[in-house]
Parts: C-alpha cells; sequence; structure tokens
C-alpha cells in the first residue's frame, strides 16, 4: 500500500518558498506522511531510495521556477498532487512583502491549505482496491455516449527519432496542437503527438474543472514535465462534462497514445459551427505539423 | 521558414506576446532560456531583457511565463484576440 511523502521547494530565499515549507511542515504534522529535504534528496537520493517506491508525493512548489517538480521528476518520483504557492497567494490576494518571516495571515494560510491538502488526497488503496478500481474505471470509460472510436488508424510520419502521428478522421486541430472529435453537441479534446513528444515524460496533470464553461482557445487544464508547463488549449467553446481521471494517476498515457488513452476532457458544445471555421482538418493539420517539425527541432 | 500566418491571417497583424514587467523581472532569463522561437533579445550591458521579435511568438502560448519564477510576464486577453482574429478574416474574405 502506498502511503503519502511531501516533497516543498527548499525555499529559504523568498517569501513564498517560505510558505511553502510551512504548508508542508503543517502537513508533515501528520506522522504517516513522509517529509523529504529537497536538498538531501538532490545530494544524496538513495537515502529516499526505499520511501520512493512505496509513496505518493505532494509537491510544493514556491515559485515558478518549480525547483520542487523538477526534482521529483528528475528522481522518478510518483506525483500523486501539487500545488504552487505564488499561485495560491494571487487566488488569496495576499502580499507577502519582502520579509522571510511570515507573519500571522501567512501562518494561518499555511495552516488553512495543508488541512485542504489533506482532506483532497485520495485516502490511498490496497492493492486489491487498486484492482477493483481499475475494473471500475474501465467500465466507467466504456459507459461514454459520445461513441469514440474503439481503434484509430493514423498517418505518420518520422523527423529525427521522433514519430508524428496524426488520426484520421473526423478530427479538427487547432494551431496550438489540441485536438476536437465531435458527436453532436457533444466533443472530446485532447493534445496531439506534438505536444508530447515536446513535453517528453509528462509528470503531472491538472485537469479543467468539471462544469466550468470554457471559451475556445481557453485552458482546459495543463499538462506538465521537467522541460515545461503546457496549457491545453480548448479547441472548441463548451461545458467541462467529464475529464480523463486515468491521467491523474498516469499522466504517461499522454506519451503513449495522446489520441486514445490519453484524452483530455469531453464538453457539451457551445457553438461548434463557429468554432469549426478557426480549426483545421486532419489533413490541414498535417500539412501544418510537417512544416512546423521541419523548421524546429522539438 | 517562419510561420507568417495565424488561422488565415497575417501574423504580423495578430498582437500576441509576452509583456514584461520590469519592476519585478530579475534578469535570470529563465524565460529567454526556454523559449525556442527568438523572440527576447538580452541587452547584456543595461542587463535588460527585450521582447524584440513580437511576431515570432506562437499565438495563445504563454508557457515561458510558466518559468518566470518572479510573476513577471503577462500577456495579451485572449478573447479580445479570438475576436480580432475573427474580424481580420471576415476583412481578408
Ligand atoms: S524569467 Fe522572468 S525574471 Fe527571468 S528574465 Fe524572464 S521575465 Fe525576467
Ligand atoms: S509565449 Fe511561448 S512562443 Fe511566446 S515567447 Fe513565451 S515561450 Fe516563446
Amino acid at each position: 500500500m502506498k502511503h503519502w511523502g511531501i516533497l516543498p521547494c527548499n525555499g529559504l530565499d523568498k517569501p513564498v518558498g517560505q510558505l511553502a515549507r510551512e504548508i508542508a511542515l503543517n502537513l508533515a504534522q501528520d506522522q504517516s506522511k513522509t517529509l523529504a529535504c529537497p536538498v538531501l534528496l538532490h545530494s544524496a537520493p538513495s537515502v529516499y531510495a526505499k520511501t520512493k517506491e512505496e509513496t505518493q508525493w505532494v509537491v510544493l512548489d514556491g515559485c515558478n521556477t518549480r525547483c520542487a517538480s523538477k526534482l521529483a521528476a528528475e528522481m522518478g518520483f510518483s506525483v500523486g498532487k501539487k500545488i504552487n504557492v505564488t499561485k495560491l497567494v494571487e487566488k488569496e490576494n495576499l502580499n507577502l512583502g519582502h520579509s522571510l518571516r511570515l507573519g500571522p495571515e501567512e501562518l494561518a494560510l499555511a495552516q488553512r491549505s495543508a488541512a485542504e491538502l489533506a482532506a483532497a488526497l485520495p485516502s490511498t488503496r490496497t492493492e486489491g482496491e487498486e484492482e477493483a478500481a481499475v475494473v471500475r474505471d474501465e467500465k466507467a470509460a466504456g459507459e461514454t455516449d459520445l461513441d469514440f472510436p474503439a481503434s484509430l488508424t493514423y498517418t505518420e510520419f518520422r523527423q529525427d527519432k521522433f514519430r508524428f502521428r496524426v488520426p484520421e478522421g473526423e478530427f479538427f486541430f487547432n494551431e496550438n496542437d489540441c485536438w476536437v472529435w465531435v458527436r453532436g453537441t457533444r466533443a472530446r479534446v485532447g493534445v496531439s503527438d506534438y505536444v508530447q513528444q515536446s513535453l517528453s515524460d509528462i509528470l503531472f496533470f491538472s485537469p479543467p474543472e468539471v462544469g466550468a464553461e470554457v471559451e475556445q482557445f481557453g485552458v482546459l487544464g495543463t499538462l506538465e514535465s521537467s522541460k515545461a508547463v503546457f496549457e491545453v488549449i480548448a479547441p472548441v467553446a463548451g461545458r467541462v462534462l467529464r475529464v480523463n481521471e486515468e491521467l491523474e494517476g498516469s499522466p504517461e498515457r499522454v506519451n503513449e497514445n495522446p489520441y486514445e488513452q490519453g484524452w483530455i476532457a469531453e464538453v457539451e458544445l457551445t457553438d461548434w459551427e463557429a468554432d469549426r471555421e478557426l480549426l483545421l482538418d486532419a489533413q490541414q493539420y498535417l500539412t501544418y505539423l510537417k512544416n512546423k517539425v521541419a523548421d524546429f527541432h522539438v | 521558414m517562419s510561420e507568417s500566418t495565424f488561422m488565415g491571417v497575417p501574423r504580423a497583424k495578430i498582437s500576441w506576446a509576452p509583456v514584461i514587467d520590469y519592476a519585478k523581472c530579475t534578469f535570470c532569463l529563465e524565460c529567454d532560456k526556454f523559449c525556442p522561437h527568438k523572440v527576447y533579445e538580452v541587452n547584456r550591458e543595461e542587463r535588460r531583457l527585450i521582447v524584440a521579435h513580437p511576431e515570432h511568438c506562437v499565438v495563445f502560448c504563454r508557457a515561458c511565463s510558466k518559468t518566470c519564477g518572479p510573476d513577471a510576464l503577462s500577456f495579451p486577453n485572449k478573447a479580445e484576440v479570438t475576436e480580432r482574429i475573427k474580424a481580420l478574416r471576415k476583412e481578408g474574405a
């Protein structure tokens, strides 16, 4: 059975970093969680070799440099949850100022967000439960009335060591390398091979909120690797009906196949006719993609 | 060949590029290191980063801002840019 570990950024030299540490300390009061020291992990990874196998990590980044995330990627940690404290502070409309000592307001925020974070951690599953969950998830995945094809055929080409697939059939793309497959007033959305190749190993998926209204070219979640954070740019406007929950535990599915098991979300369309005008069909996208990769090495 | 059109509209007519808040920028150059599209230029004497080629920036991309520790990069409003693209397409048609 896996348990939770906490990997914060070191955070000594910035107020947001101090806050990340404080959240980590609050989380670590629950003794069942392992608190990792990022500096020790970096210089002596073997100390955590055993823990690593049994642990799902909560990663706490202070700022967008994402030191903790990058470290988790480098160490091959399985990341179950993460927060970016800069974003959190922004959301709270809090001005941290320049002092490295946290004030009462910040300490309260640290306590509150640690409690929220702890409550949001799915209780860890035993192996038996995991198997049951897989069966259930597979069933759930089959229960879509979207009628997405069970298998796809692809046109593919290579550039250097990279393989790029473009699915044949009723797929449409935006120039930000995201696809949509439409049936009636509903659609499934995902990213193309170009995205997963440029990111390389995807470590984390932040899903869009179910029920959220998204504009065309708005953001439908993010994918994150050690190289970059990619915003999934909505090819269509609509309301999020469902997200691919499988990706939260296994974001590598996007690397394996971003058109099939690596899809991102399903939406109820707002105005497909209007959206369609700004999209490429599969053939046009193939031409566009060939030019793009010839131009610019991943 | 660099992409000179976006959604059928000349790229030069679409204003989409990062805006640097110099009050926040620490000149760490993470964003410049990250972006492969030669959008930025570095003025070493003045220790100043410049958005020298906004037209190279990929419309709707904001990836470099996610590497910026002090959160010094911002972008235009997407909905407005989309409206502008639609209007330009109509004019062209
Ligand atoms: S990453 Fe941010 S702080 Fe660093 S040079 Fe770019 S804009 Fe400035
Ligand atoms: S938004 Fe994207 S293309 Fe534009 S400068 Fe940043 S990384 Fe480069």
